[in-house]
């Protein structure tokens, strides 16, 4: 059972890394190809991130499109520190299994929460300013290549979150009191 | 916290190193020193039992409740 618990973990670990430098990647990659549409070659943003076209936004107004691509870039760095706060959690051994309920893990999920929330809030502006641009006659990809959907699903996740960050931090000041129990 | 612990004033009174206690009481040396210094946060009555065989006494040598001052 030990031995099978510790294999999830490692696979868990292996797909945090690998979700954590996609992410890394995907913002990196909203972040130059906004730069290269900006100062280099305004063509750039018919050939957005993944073939997105932002042709349209661009030629309809400049600050609205470096609106909507920072709020892509802040949303994605958002995820990509989500994944950087799990994989370090994993990386710096603070997973501890005989003594689960440590204070950085509680304050780990704190972040976790505080991130999601983050994120939440940039999506739901993402996704406000393109409906009112789609009102206004512009052409723009879906909220799913804009990687701006389910602002509502990161909310639900930071309440979840925020809820077991809490019931957590009861459980350390338990497991210090068990240890301070002689 | 208002409950003082008196485990080495009656390890004194017995002539018992904390080794000692240690040894015939069965915790280690870093859980005696925890309960000693009154850090502990609570004592299991098996713990407390075998404190007061080994040490000849009864719990109230061991605990004693003195009032917080208020403000």
């Amino acid at each position: 059972m030990a031995t099978k618990k510790d294999y999830l973990l490692i696979v868990l670990h292996i797909l945090s890394w690998i979700i954590f430098v996609g992410l890394l990647v995907e913002a990196g990659g909203f972040l130059f190809n906004t730069l290269y549409t900006l100062l280099y070659n305004p063509a750039g943003a018919a050939n957005f991130w993944m073939k997105s076209d932002l042709s349209g936004l661009y030629s309809f107004n400049q600050s609205h499109f470096v609106t909507l691509t920072v709020i892509m870039v802040i949303a994605s760095v958002l995820k990509a520190i989500m994944f950087y706060v799990i994989v370090k959690l994993f990386h710096d051994k603070k997973l501890d299994l005989t003594a689960p309920f440590n204070e950085s893990f509680g304050r780990g999920l704190y972040n976790l929460s505080y991130l999601t929330a983050g994120i939440s809030l940039f999506t739901y502006w993402g996704t406000k300013l393109s409906a009112s641009l789609t009102e206004q006659g512009v052409s723009l990809p879906s909220l799913q290549e804009l990687r701006l959907a389910g602002p509502d699903v990161w909310l639900f996740m930071c309440v979840a979150l925020l809820v077991f960050a809490r019931i957590f931090k009861k459980g350390i000041t338990i497991q210090h009191e068990n240890q301070l129990t002689i | 916290m208002p409950i003082i612990v008196n485990l080495d004033v009656m390890m004194a009174k017995r002539k018992m190193s904390l080794n000692e206690l240690s040894d015939k009481v069965g915790l280690t040396l870093a859980n005696l020193s925890i309960l000693k210094t009154g850090k502990a946060k609570a004592i299991r009555f098996s713990t407390l039992e075998t404190i007061c065989k080994v040490l000849h006494c009864q719990p109230a040598d061991i605990l004693e409740y003195v009032a917080e001052e208020e403000g």
